[in-house]
């Protein structure tokens, strides 16, 4: 028989029962639906979360105390310990860096709560040299002890006015004690302001103040919190890092953000596999309400079938007009699946970038503000024809059984049926 | 003359619950070719179950029909599909057409399952319509049509794969006494005119009035056969 008569046929028979036909069709819907709204949230995810891992400079390595194994004694790195990493090979620069938080800036009657960093200006800028660009003003050289540079977001704070400018003297009030806190003044010259930076979860300059390293160094008496490390070549992220870790063993961390890239990787590949599977089984669910309406259709098709027979058609004809049945709900419920799927990945995306965006007030939690997630569905061609074959496939699998036992009906049975 | 169908020693038996009751007790007879055969008898006689296994719906529980010369017995269940398909044409008492097809698509029906191509389909469901007498309503819906039309769209849906023979089973059986015998009188110029085979089980003595040959079937047994040489 023709595919095109017994689909004709199929067709004719699902318009006879509209009602019945497009509930049947909507639990495909709904599960081709959510194959592709789901998967499409996720590869937006894995979209968001890599190119927030992509900000970071991939060529750059962090290190500091404090590994995987044990966390004892380690407080702090030495100059020492930044020169050893230099010597490792694929290393270009190794400077280290003071972070210190609790530090209020006060301009007049204006105050503002950051985190300083204390760095050695040359090697930072030579580590982050797109991220060192000045909005306003520059480096005096040589670099004077009382120099300080605002980051962006400091220089202009969030009400709308200018926290500080270029020449003001302000002063910084800072813990130098750890518990009970010892407060001291002191006070610097602003000699410039960072241009706006953005993301990169770690290293954001927007919120921070910079102050030349020996000038760190008078004030808090510690060694260094963080050894950043360039790279040669970014593809020597890894084994430096492992270099690294051994060089300490193991009492550091060494971040380097094409490990964490590939890490969120196989964590976003598991989140996908298994948003697929939850969705998966609303088209199981949909597969079983093909299969209950079918097995009464066929139920209440019994003498057709006999007289389908009767005619001259062979048990196999009989199967392939049911099966063409439970294709063409799965076709259909697939193809409106897909304008379905993309549009509840809309709402549900909206849905989720409204309960996110909330402005972050904890100043030390401010260095993170540039992952609130804003989840723009990605639809991937492979996702959208995977939803759709795998809804047919469920479909004509379910569709088996009733299509089966229609075809295996005796024919004289059939026809006496009422 | 080599017999069109011939029927040797069929048996079948039925269980109902525990009860085997039989229909058919050994029935033997031949159809040759352009006959027109009355099975005439009470009900419960065995008709519809004789006309089954005539038609290669039915197997019968002992003895063998031919076909042409060809023993259904030998032949698998897609060969008897086959055989349905190809060499007989099959009218019912209550049409049994398809209700959601229109009198064009019901007779394309069998065309369709003989893989028979649009457009040569096209012609030849017109041809039979016209036979039949039918032109005007092809278009028709089951339900828009009077049992007479139902029963002419049956007889066209039997004619279009230009089966070797037509069984029927009580053609007239729901239909009024006028409309019966219009329909008695398209077989039998379908018999006359286009040399069709015909056997029909019925109660029905207009249709024994103008058959060939009348066989009285009696609680499965044969109990007669009658040559009338019956004309319009």
């Amino acid at each position: 028989m023709k595919r095109k008569t017994i689909f004709s046929m199929a067709w004719e028979n699902m318009k006879h029962r509209k009602l019945r036909t497009t509930l049947t069709t909507l639990g495909v819907v709904i599960g081709v639906m959510a194959i592709i709204a789901l998967a499409s949230l996720g590869e937006g995810f894995r979209a968001t979360v890599t190119s927030q891992i992509e900000q970071f400079e991939l060529d750059v390595i962090m290190v500091m105390p404090g590994g995987a194994i044990t966390r004892s004694g380690m407080m702090y790195l030495t100059r020492d310990d930044a020169n050893n990493i230099s010597q490792i090979e694929g290393v270009s620069v190794a400077t280290p860096v003071m972070q210190k938080m609790g530090v209020t800036l006060y301009n007049g009657d204006k105050n503002a709560s950051t985190l300083a960093l204390g760095v050695n200006f040359t090697d930072f800028q030579k580590v982050y040299p797109n991220r060192l660009v000045f909005e306003h003003g520059g480096l005096p050289q040589p670099v004077k002890n009382d120099t300080i540079v605002l980051g962006y977001r400091v220089a202009h704070a969030k009400t709308g006015e200018n926290f500080a400018s270029i020449g003001d003297e302000i002063t910084m009030k800072v813990n130098v004690g750890a518990w009970p806190p010892i407060w001291k003044n002191y006070t610097f010259t602003v000699a410039g302001i960072l241009a706006e930076s953005g993301g990169g979860t770690l290293v954001s300059v927007d919120n921070v103040i910079l102050i030349p390293l020996e000038t760190a160094e008078e004030i808090y008496k510690t060694d260094y919190d963080i050894i950043f490390v360039k790279l040669a070549d970014r593809n020597l992220a890894e084994r430096v890092a492992k270099d690294i870790r051994e060089m300490f063993q193991n009492q550091v961390l060494a971040l380097a953000p094409s490990i964490m890239i590939q890490r969120a990787g196989n964590i976003l590949d598991t989140v996908q596999i298994f948003l697929a599977a939850v969705s998966s089984i609303a088209l199981l669910v949909a597969g079983i309400g093909i299969m209950n309406i079918m097995t009464v259709s066929v139920m209440e098709r019994t003498r057709e079938i006999g007289i389908l027979k009767a005619v001259g058609a062979k048990s196999r004809s009989v199967l392939v007009m049911f099966l063409a049945e439970a294709a063409l709900i799965g076709v259909v419920g697939g193809l409106v699946g897909i304008p379905a799927g993309y549009g509840l990945a809309y709402v549900l995306s909206s849905g989720l970038s409204t309960i996110r965006a909330q402005p972050e007030t904890n100043p030390a939690l401010s260095l993170l503000e540039g992952t609130s997630l804003t989840i723009t569905p990605v639809f991937s061609l492979t996702w959208t024809v995977s939803a759709v074959i795998f809804g047919i496939v469920v479909s004509v699998l379910f569709g088996w059984y009733p299509a089966r036992k229609a075809a295996k009906m005796n024919p004289v049975q059939a026809l006496r049926y009422e | 003359m080599k017999a069109l169908l011939e029927a040797k020693d069929i048996k079948k038996a039925y269980k109902m619950g525990k009860v085997i009751v039989p229909a058919l007790r050994g029935v033997t007879f031949e159809v040759a070719k352009g006959e027109f055969v009355a099975v005439f008898g009470p009900s419960g006689s065995g008709k519809s179950t004789l006309l089954h296994i005539l038609g290669a719906l039915d197997r019968p529980d002992e003895g063998k029909v031919f076909v042409e010369g060809v023993d259904l017995s030998a032949l698998s269940d897609n060969e008897l599909a086959e055989v349905r398909l190809r060499k007989i044409g099959f009218i019912f008492q209550f049409f049994n057409l398809l209700p959601r097809f229109t009198a064009l698509r019901n007779i394309e029906i069998p065309l369709a399952l003989a893989d028979v191509p649009d457009k040569e389909s096209h012609e030849r469901a017109g041809e039979v319509l016209q036979l039949v007498g039918l032109e005007g309503r092809l278009n028709h819906r089951p339900t828009e049509l009077s049992g007479g039309e139902q029963q002419r769209v049956a007889i066209a849906r039997a004619l279009v794969n230009n089966p070797s023979i037509i069984l029927a089973d009580e053609p007239t059986g729901n239909l009024d006494t006028t409309t019966g015998w219009e329909i008695v009188q398209l077989m039998k110029r379908l018999n006359q005119e286009q040399g069709v085979t015909f056997v029909i089980v019925t109660h029905d003595p207009a249709i024994a009035e103008i058959a060939d040959r009348m066989i009285l079937l009696k609680d499965g047994m044969l109990e007669g056969v009658e040559e009338r040489g019956g004309r319009l």
